[in-house]
This record gives C-alpha cells, structure tokens and sequence, in this order.
C-alpha cells in the first residue's frame, strides 16, 4: 500500500511537470487566466459592497462577516479548482470523442489519470483572495482563530474540497451514461456560488438543495459560521459537530461518486473511428 | 497465450425517431435499440503469431480489439489474455500488452516526443537498463532519433506512426494490438512499418494482432487471418487457404477479329462444365471476349483452342484472382457454402 502511494505520488510529479512545460510554452495564456480569475473575484467583493452601500445589514449579517464567508468559500473551491480541474473534460468531451480510451489502456488508476493530467493554475487567483480574506477577517476581529478552531479550519478546507470533487465527479460520471454531461455539471456546480453568502438569505427551497441536496452550505456558509461565532459559541462541540457533519458528507458523497465514476467504467462504450 | 471465448458486444442506444416531431417523441419514449455489433466471437491465438483480423467497415474489428485490451467490457462471453481477464483487471492486464490505433495518437501531443517515453518509462515502471536497450533496438527498427526531440504535434503521419508504435512497445508488451496501424501512409513508410513489425515479432516473440484494410499489410506480415463480417467470425485460417478456396478463379480475355461470331459460342456446353465455372463476359466496345473460369476445372489451351477455331486473335491476356479481390467478393456477398 505505501509503495502504491509513493509510485503515484512519483507518477504524479512527473505527469504533473510535463503539464507545466506545456504551459509555460504559452506563458501569455498562463498570465492571462490568472488575471481573469482575481477580475472576477474583485468584482465579487465590490458587489457585496454595493449591496452594503444601500443597506446597512443583511439577515443581520455585517459586511465584514459577509465577506469572511465569501473568502472563506474560495479556499475549498480554489484547491478543488486547482487539481481536479480534468474532471470538466470528462463531461464534456473525452467520454463522447471516445479519447477516454487511452486512460483505459494504461495500468493506471483511471480517476488518478484524469485529474494528473491537468493543474488549473487560475484556481490561484481564487486561493490568494480567499486567504487575503479569511487574513484580514481573523486579523480586524470579525472572525476567531485559536488553535483549536486552526485545526478545524484545515479540516473543513480539506472535507469542503473533497465535497467539490465529488459533485463534480458524479456529475461528470453521468456522461458514461448520456454521452457528454457538461450542462449538467455546469448547473451543479453554479450552485456553489449560493455557499458564498449566508442561507438565510435565499428562500426555503434553495436553502434545503444547497444544505442538503447538493451540499454546498457545509463547504462555506456553515463553517464560516461557526468561526464568525454567530450561533452563540466557539466551543469546541459546535465545531466538531459542524465539521464532522461536513467530514460525513464528504466521505459519503465521495463513496457515491466514486462508486458511480467505476459504474461508469464498466459501460463505457468508447467511439468508433 | 489469447484466448476468445464467445464474446459479444452489444450497444443499447434509445430509438430514434426522424423529424422534429421525431426528436420530441424520442425524449419521451424509454424504447432501446439493440445494436449487435459482435456476436458470439471465438478463437485461440499462439504466442509469436501475427494475426490480421479482417472485415469491411463496423464489421465489428474495433470493437473486438477494445474489448481484448479493456477498453469495453464484453455483454457476454471473456477473453483471457495469458490468462489475464482484461474486463476484470485491467491494470494488470495493460501492463502486458501495448496498442496502436492509426486515427488517435496515444502520444502527449504538445510534448517533445523524448519527452512522453520519459513518461512512458515511469508509468510501465521500465528500468534505465531496460529502457537504454529498448530505445536502442526501437531507434533502429523505426529510426525515431531523427525527429525525437520535435513535439509530437509537428510530426509527420509517418513518423507519428512510427512514434507510436514505439511508444507501444518501450514496456516490451507480450502482446500487441494493432489497429489500422498504416492508415494513410506512403508506400515507404508502410514497408518500414511492416518490417519494424515483423523483426519485432521475430525478435521477442511478442504476439502481434492487426486490423487493417490493406491487403499488402496481411500479404506480408500474417501468417493467419481472421476475417468477420457483422460481427460474427465468417473465416479463421492462412492465408494460404482463402487463396486456394477463392483464389481458384482465373480470367483470360482475348481481343477477337471476328468478335460477333464468337458471340455464338458455349464455352460451357463446349467444356463439358457449368456455366458458373466457365462464364463468358462481353465489350462489345472494345470487342473483347473475357472468360472466367475455375483453373481446378478449365485449362486456359482448351479454351483458346475452342475460341481460335472460330476467330483470329490479336491479343490474350490471363490474370490470377488477386488478394484484394477475393476479400471484395467475401464483403460483398459472404462467405459462400465453399468455406
């Protein structure tokens, strides 16, 4: 077993740096997408500006927390972003152009395959914001951070991250069944942007797919929460509740999605030529 | 050692219907089309033989060849690859064999090509000794040095073949699939590639299955060839076979002077033998008479004596049925009972 890991953590770097020689021929595309990614989220905090400009409070929520959350909720995403960014081509093309092929001929692990392919590097537009905020947020006051919450704080990132991957994959696993699944894909994973600010704004229904459906209150709004202190206490048991539930999620949703990822390779029909 | 044992491939895909009307009716009806694209396929295959496995268009070769590398999983039946069950362990079963399809490169297309067989080497796990002696041998045979370090999408078909090919067989596979491996290639290179083939198959024994469409492709290189036809096996032998069983057919035409009179004449009756063992074809163009006849059973003086007793001839000429065309004869009409 970890002579498996250490041959795929092996295989990782040496695929992963063949990525960047690829890249770095085009360094102007490189720079560019990093730039669109800070555009956007700069565009997304002066829009909670705006909002705030006009009314003093939102659900009882302060500006400050509100874009501690919205920070908060860029760090999963972001490192999802960064390393799972491949699983975008399954739904769209490699399944139905029959190019999924060659993961099938290599003694591989096939998930492994695809998400080695590819490091998104505009993903670090959406860490460095996120870190800047959750900083800025912890250092002015609005947000708490002692050891206790630091060590939650990683887990959360990581179980929020692992959530990311798997709505992902088992979206894009419904293209071994359909042929391409991107839209499909592309509505799950828009519902992420509802995580980046407290539930209680939106209505019931939206509120019950985002908490409970396609569970993206727990990648974001509710740990933010619980670090912002806003449900009464720091404690340590409000933590572990809020964090465990989220770690279950991550873990079941994940078995699902994985299940269904491998369901998906024993139907895969390839193309023909 | 490969062993088929009744494979089938099914695709199941929801019926369509034509027109718009057509479109939304097909949303909402759940009825499936069954389409058999393999039925019931079986054969053993020696280790060092090089097969051609044989067809016309969606005949069924692709798939046959995808579900024997793991790529598809059978409906039905297994195939056992050195006792390997690909359908089952497909990892396992990949680090033996090495593949080739001719339309879709396997190679990292924006990379050098030096830099996907550094890749190459770590994921089949090749050592450095290994790998200094198999790009030795692989340089030689297909000449790779030339363009090695230029990425992969600058190169030629030719030598993106060759590449290929190379990159297939850097983990010294047991087992080779070959899929349309000269698709497209000039004459030069498709005589490298077979050569390369054929000292590969030579020098490490290794077990080399290939689709092709090209006659010259099976002429040279295979000892065997497996043909089929909507997916189910219509013929498993040597070449030398189908030759004889279909090859049999010869034709003379002769350029007559007195070609309406000749117009009259029953070869057949004449012979002694039936008419579809000795048929006559008419131009009347170019006032040729053309006979076509099984060499077993008509000799080309009987004829021509039968012939020049009524006419002058200017000009004769006998051809032998060619490979090409008895594989034409075969998709078009089948196997006949003669098999």
């Amino acid at each position: 077993m970890r002579k498996k890991m250490k041959r795929y953590f092996r295989l990782y770097r040496v695929l992963i740096s063949q990525f960047f020689k690829v890249i770095m021929q085009s360094k102007v595309d490189f720079l560019m997408g990093l730039l669109g990614f800070f555009f956007t989220q700069i565009m997304g905090i002066a829009f909670l500006y705006l909002v705030f400009q006009q009314i003093p409070s939102l659900s009882g929520w302060t500006l400050e927390q509100l874009i501690f959350i919205y920070g908060f909720a860029q760090i999963p995403r972001g490192i999802d972003h960064l390393f799972t960014d491949n699983i975008w081509l399954v739904a769209w093309r490699l399944v139905i152009n029959g190019d999924f092929d060659r993961y099938m001929l290599r003694p591989m692990n096939v998930f492994f395959q695809v998400i080695s392919e590819k490091l998104q590097p505009d993903a670090i537009g959406e860490l460095l914001i996120g870190t800047i905020l959750v900083v800025r947020g912890i250092a002015n006051g609005t947000a708490q951070m002692d050891a206790v919450h630091v060590v939650f704080f990683i887990i959360s990132i990581f179980a929020g991250a692992v959530i990311y991957t798997s709505i992902k994959l088992f979206f894009a696993s419904i293209a071994f069944w359909t042929k391409t699944s991107g839209p499909f894909l592309q509505v799950a994973y828009e519902m992420a942007d509802f995580a980046k600010y407290p539930t209680e704004i939106y209505a019931k229904a939206i509120r019950f797919i985002i908490t409970w459906v396609i569970p993206f209150a727990f990648v974001a709004y509710l740990p933010a929460s619980y670090f912002l202190g806003v449900r009464g206490t720091f404690g340590f048991g409000q933590g572990a509740q809020i964090v465990g539930t989220e770690c279950l999620i991550a873990a079941i949703f994940w078995t699902v999605a994985y299940a269904l990822f491998n369901k998906g390779l024993q139907i895969y029909e390839s193309a023909g030529n | 050692m490969i062993e088929v044992n009744h494979i089938c491939k099914d695709f199941i895909s929801p019926k369509k219907y034509p027109g718009l009307k057509g479109a939304i009716k097909g949303l909402f009806s759940t009825e499936k089309v069954v389409k058999s694209a393999v039925s019931d396929i079986s054969f053993t295959i020696q280790d060092g033989e090089i097969v051609g496995y044989i067809g016309s268009n969606g005949a069924g070769k692709s798939t046959t060849i995808k579900m024997m590398t793991g790529i598809l999983k059978p409906t039905s039946g297994e195939c056992r690859i050195n006792g390997i069950d690909p359908s089952k362990k497909r990892k396992e079963n990949a680090k033996n064999i090495g593949v080739v399809f001719g339309q879709r490169t396997q190679l990292w297309w924006d990379l050098p090509l030096s830099e996907s067989f550094t890749i190459l080497k770590e994921i089949y796990n090749v050592s450095d000794e290994d790998y200094e002696k198999r790009m030795e041998f692989l340089n030689e045979v297909l000449e790779l040095s030339d363009f090695f370090d230029r990425p992969v999408r600058t190169l030629s078909l030719g030598q993106r073949m060759r590449a290929d090919l190379g990159a297939a067989l850097l983990h010294n596979p047991k087992v080779l699939y070959l899929d349309e491996p000269t698709i497209g290639l000039d004459l030069v290179v498709k005589d490298n590639i077979r050569r390369a083939i054929k000292e590969i198959n030579e020098k490490y024994n290794t077990t080399v299955i290939l689709t092709t469409h090209d006659i010259g492709d099976i002429e040279e290189l295979c000892s065997r060839i497996i043909m089929i036809d909507e997916g189910k096996k219509i013929y498993d032998g040597s070449l030398e076979r189908l030759k004889d069983l279909y090859g049999s057919r010869r034709k003379v035409s002769m350029e007559v002077k007195q070609y309406d009179s000749c117009k009259k004449l029953k070869l057949a009756e004449k012979l002694g033998v039936s008419e579809e063992d000795c048929r006559m074809e008419w131009d009347d163009e170019k006032k040729i008479l053309g006979v076509s006849f099984d060499k077993h059973k008509v000799q080309v003086p009987s004829i021509l004596n039968m012939v020049m007793e009524i006419s002058e001839v200017k000009d004769i000429q006998i051809q032998e049925t060619e490979l090409a065309e008895i594989v034409k004869e075969i998709y078009n009409h089948g196997l006949h009972a003669a098999v």
